[in-house]
């Protein structure tokens, strides 16, 4: 138990005045220090999860869901709690911008949890540095690109030092380039302070970085595994409407031509190497 | 478009620009009260010459402050004509119906004008050289002793910060909705005035829905942040006196004298 850092057990939950239930009967857990990918088409139910995660949504029935994070059980008590645990990158980068300048808006969750001023000014200013907008400190976000505001989103998380990270479809409105910049800046933010990654999306490029892959159908979950064994399932794929990678769907169709590629090529390096070597055999 | 300037702000470096925008705010309405002390040329000269050094001491060109009394100046031609042609008193150049020309009315005409243009170029000095959300800062500063009267001014001081921080995301979302409905044959330009204003309806509505989408996704980001409400929370952004608002006061005490004193001569 010590080393699952989220668990969801039986977890329902319904919108109001709505029929079917959002996510229904959903049971995971996720390890500490992982990264995991949450996939599904749109209406899946991938981001109720993730406002389940942190209270932003109480489940249909707490006595018979339970989701606890680090530790702490999820009640009406101790909702701020397991907020101080969790930081969510959202989708629009505009929407979740509240302060008049990126400093300001980095000092946000710190304003919130009455951290005095001196402190303050340290941490923002690490935290900005951190995500590699130092030079904007003082910009308005009116001049800032979509990824730049992204990072400071993330620097807002930083700030406030949480265990979990969610990326709720943090990189579908940004530009290619802005969206490889944001995974690397996550994946490097991870190790340096020894977070959990959690990444909703429906871009399987993304899901591809995770250690673990979730797909969610229609409020269920249909499948977990390692992002090579899911993204193999290319029936499952296309049945719930998501774009296999690039590697994946050449390595399908080549073996509908007789060529098998090796389960362990995943990258594009990998498979350019091994059609080459390929080649020679022939 | 989306690097709109909201408020008259205009950047410099001169002095005023670091004097704290609460010393700025309180020295404006200040001088606007001095202005109405004043009851002889003494009087007048002296406001003028202080309300000419605050613009000088800006460092901004002329125009800037031309543009800011253009808007009203027929408002204050007329309102100081009307003062020339109406008011009696001392010698009587010229008379005819209700109008009459006299001296006092001439002077009092100039007093006028005087008035209202140390009104709008005083107004000018402190908008062009402090940011909307410095003055959004000070009026909380002076809002503050409501506090005892259970009004939550830090509330207050937050609605207007983000409200000042989203005009130009909003701005950006207007241009995006005009131009889609203009690819669409939209006309906002041509036709009367009734016209116009009912090709504006097509563009608010998806405006409205817009902004109550960012409000949600907003308010959802601000709770995920730990957001309880406005009591228990700390201030990043601060201001601070320093030597510079020095300067203000004296101005302020130097200008009191010589009000006074002329009032008396």
């Amino acid at each position: 138990m010590s080393d699952k850092i989220i668990n969801f057990d039986h977890v329902t939950f319904s919108y109001p005045d709505t029929e079917s239930p959002a996510v229904k009967d959903l049971s995971f857990s996720i390890e500490k220090g992982s990264w995991t990918a949450l996939i599904g088409h749109n209406g899946s139910g991938k981001s109720t999860v993730s406002k389940l995660i942190n209270g932003l949504l109480a489940p249909d029935d707490l006595e018979k869901s339970t989701i606890t994070v680090d530790g702490v059980k999820l009640a009406a008590d101790t909702v701020w709690d397991i907020r101080e645990k969790v930081g969510i990158v959202f989708q629009n980068p505009d929407n979740q911008f509240v302060g008049a300048t990126v400093s300001d808006d980095v000092a946000f969750g710190l304003e919130n949890r009455a951290v005095p001023r001196e402190e303050m000014v340290k941490i923002v200013a690490q935290a900005v540095a951190d995500v590699g907008m130092a030079d904007y400190a003082g910009a308005e976000p009116s001049s800032l690109s979509g990824g730049q505001k992204q990072r400071v989103a993330i620097a807002g998380i930083l700030a406030v030092k949480p265990k979990v990270m969610i990326l709720d479809e943090s990189t579908s409105m940004l530009d290619p380039e802005g969206k490889q910049q944001i995974l690397d800046l996550v994946r490097r933010v991870k190790e340096e302070n020894d977070l959990t990654v959690i990444s909703i999306t429906h871009d399987l490029d993304e899901a591809a970085l995770a250690d673990q892959v979730l797909v969610m159908d229609d409020g269920v979950l249909i499948d977990q595994g390692i992002p090579r064994e899911i993204f193999a399932k290319v029936d499952l794929m296309e049945k719930i409407g998501l774009d296999i990678p690039f590697v994946y769907r050449l390595k399908q169709l080549l073996s509908g031509k007789g060529i098998q590629i090796p389960e362990t090529v995943t990258s594009e390096e990998e498979l350019v190497k091994s059609l080459c070597q390929l080649n020679l055999k022939m | 478009m989306s690097k709109i300037i909201i408020g008259r702000y205009l950047p410099g470096s001169t002095f005023v620009y670091r004097v704290d925008p609460r010393a700025k705010l309180l020295t404006t309405f200040y001088f606007i009260i001095m202005i109405f002390l004043a009851t002889n040329w003494q009087g007048y000269l002296a406001i003028t010459i202080f309300g000419l050094a605050a613009v000088v001491a800006t460092g901004l060109k002329a125009k800037v402050f031309w543009d800011g009394v253009k808007p009203m100046i027929w408002l204050i031609l007329f309102t100081a004509l009307m003062q020339t042609f109406f008011m009696a008193g001392g010698t009587t150049y010229w008379h005819w119906w209700i109008f009459t020309l006299s001296s006092e009315g001439i002077i009092n005409g100039i007093y006028v004008f005087l008035r209202f243009s140390l009104i709008i170029l005083v107004s000018t000095v402190m908008t062009v050289t402090t940011k909307p959300l410095e003055i959004a800062d000070a009026m909380e500063w002076i809002l503050k002793p409501l506090k005892l009267f259970k009004v939550n001014v830090g509330m207050i001081s937050l609605v207007i910060s983000i409200a000042l921080r989203f005009v130009p995301t909003l701005f950006d979302q207007t241009v995006k909705i005009m131009n889609a409905q203009r690819s669409r044959g939209a006309d906002f330009n041509d036709g009367g005035l009734i016209k116009r204003a009912k090709s504006v309806v097509p563009m608010l509505v998806p405006l409205f829905i817009d902004s109550l989408e960012v409000a949600l996704d907003l308010s959802t980001a601000m709770e995920s942040r730990g957001y309880k409400g406005s009591e228990g929370r700390t201030r990043y952004r601060i201001l601070t006196w320093s030597k510079v608002d020095l300067v203000p006061l004296f101005y302020c005490i130097i200008l009191t004298i010589l009000m006074v004193t002329t009032r008396m001569l």
